[in-house]
């Protein structure tokens, strides 16, 4: 007879502590400081959403009257941010974003209801950022249209830009398939650019030796 | 069969069964927001349209074009080789096949940067490298390669040189302008045979 059937209650007690350790275990699991708030599907949804992004009309509110429901971060890197950024704006360098009093910054300007806007260099380089904070359900984040280049060419005139499409993206400049077209009636060759041709000389064997 | 010897199997039986339920749900495999975030900020994902232009002339076979505009536009006018996925159809069946291929090299193209950029973080999301982005997208590209500007005479020779590469480039992809300038003359290197002695035991 084995000792479980002689003293179950013995048994019984050590698989329930057994239990309860596990499942102790599996509930306090540290938790990851981000998580998707949002599935793929969603993420591409959110894209078109325009309240998603900031236009630099809006700056001028925010550079003179300074609300408090507006911040704005300058994702690039500390020493260009000292050469010059929008009055106002606060350096968060991308490599600090994942950083946990960062995290928690954003989550409490969540909380109190503060719009965040990003901006970049240009555009391109906040977008991913952006992007990885609205998955994560920071929704209140928006990315400035055109970025910092766009900003600095039209600080002075900032209300007129609403009439300008330099800082939408998106869209063909050009006629692609009428600029792409072969011209002139020329007929379409694949000869590729002139290169450098080296030249080497057959190699003269001596036949005495035993060449040919 | 003694009863504790059954109840200690249910158990176990429970558990396994709960600790896979814990992990089942319909989303595709992803990567954690904290990693996608370190991959988002490093520039390296960013191709010239010179280096894309150059892979396809010599027709490497390792790149993939693919294009993130809509269907109507990619009718237009879209690169040669180039696939279309449109942003919103990423998920649908099959699309994501093309991704994690070993061995090749995906390039989101559009019409800036900024679309291509945004299908690259999600393509990131779901955990598939050697992906990467055309810079300027085809605005650029039609500024580069299919009507590349002449350098101003100051300018570097390195500069010269892209643009003798860019004209040939436009008569790839154009198949037009005959004229060929100055910068591209043909520059023969002669090798001559390397003269040995034969006393020394060459040949």
């Amino acid at each position: 007879m084995h000792i479980h059937e002689l003293n179950p209650w013995r048994t019984l007690i050590a698989l329930s502590a057994f239990v309860l350790i596990l499942i102790i275990g599996f509930l306090t699991r540290p938790k990851p400081l981000l998580t998707y708030e949002k599935t793929i599907s969603e993420s591409v949804k959110a894209l078109e959403e325009s309240d998603a992004y900031f236009y630099p009309w809006e700056l001028e509110n925010v550079i003179h009257e300074k609300p408090d429901n507006i911040v704005l971060f300058d994702i690039r890197d500390n020493f260009v941010f000292g050469q010059g950024h929008i009055p106002g704006a606060e350096n968060l360098s991308a490599s600090v974003l994942s950083r946990e009093e960062n995290i928690e910054r954003m989550k409490k300007l969540r909380d109190m209801g503060v719009t965040v806007v990003l901006y970049g260099g240009d555009e391109l380089q906040a977008n991913g950022p952006w992007m990885l904070y609205r998955q994560v359900g920071f929704n209140n984040v928006k990315l400035l249209k055109g970025g910092y280049s766009y900003y600095k060419e039209h600080k002075d005139n900032l209300a007129l830009t609403k009439n300008d499409d330099g800082y939408k993206t998106g869209f063909p400049r050009y006629d692609y398939a009428e600029m792409a077209a072969p011209k002139d009636g020329a007929a379409f060759h694949t000869e590729p650019e002139s290169k450098p041709v080296p030249v080497r000389r057959r190699e003269k064997t001596n036949v005495a030796a035993g060449g040919c | 069969m003694n009863r504790n010897y059954i109840f200690l199997t249910i158990v176990m039986l429970v558990l396994a069964a709960g600790s896979i339920f814990l992990t089942m749900d319909n989303e595709p495999e992803q990567i954690e927001p904290d990693e996608l975030l370190q991959e988002i900020i490093q520039p390296t994902r960013y191709i010239t349209t010179d280096q894309v232009a150059k892979m396809i002339i010599q027709g490497d076979p390792s790149l993939m074009l693919v294009d993130v505009r809509s269907e109507e536009e990619f009718a237009k006018y879209s690169l040669p080789r180039s696939i279309n996925i449109p942003l919103q159809n990423l998920l649908d069946d099959g699309n994501l096949d093309y991704f994690g291929v070993p061995g090749t090299k995906v390039v989101f193209v559009s019409d800036d940067d900024i679309e291509a950029d945004q299908m690259w973080v999600l393509v990131k999301r779901l955990g598939f490298g050697s992906t990467y982005v055309l810079k300027g997208g085809l605005n650029c590209w039609m500024q580069t390669i299919i009507d590349p500007q002449r350098p101003s005479d100051d300018a570097p020779y390195k500069d010269f040189e892209t643009y003798s590469f860019r004209k040939g480039a436009q008569m790839y992809f154009t198949g037009s302008g005959a004229d060929i300038p100055d910068a591209s003359k043909v520059d023969v290197k002669v090798r001559r045979r390397e003269k040995t002695n034969i006393a020394s035991g060459g040949c």
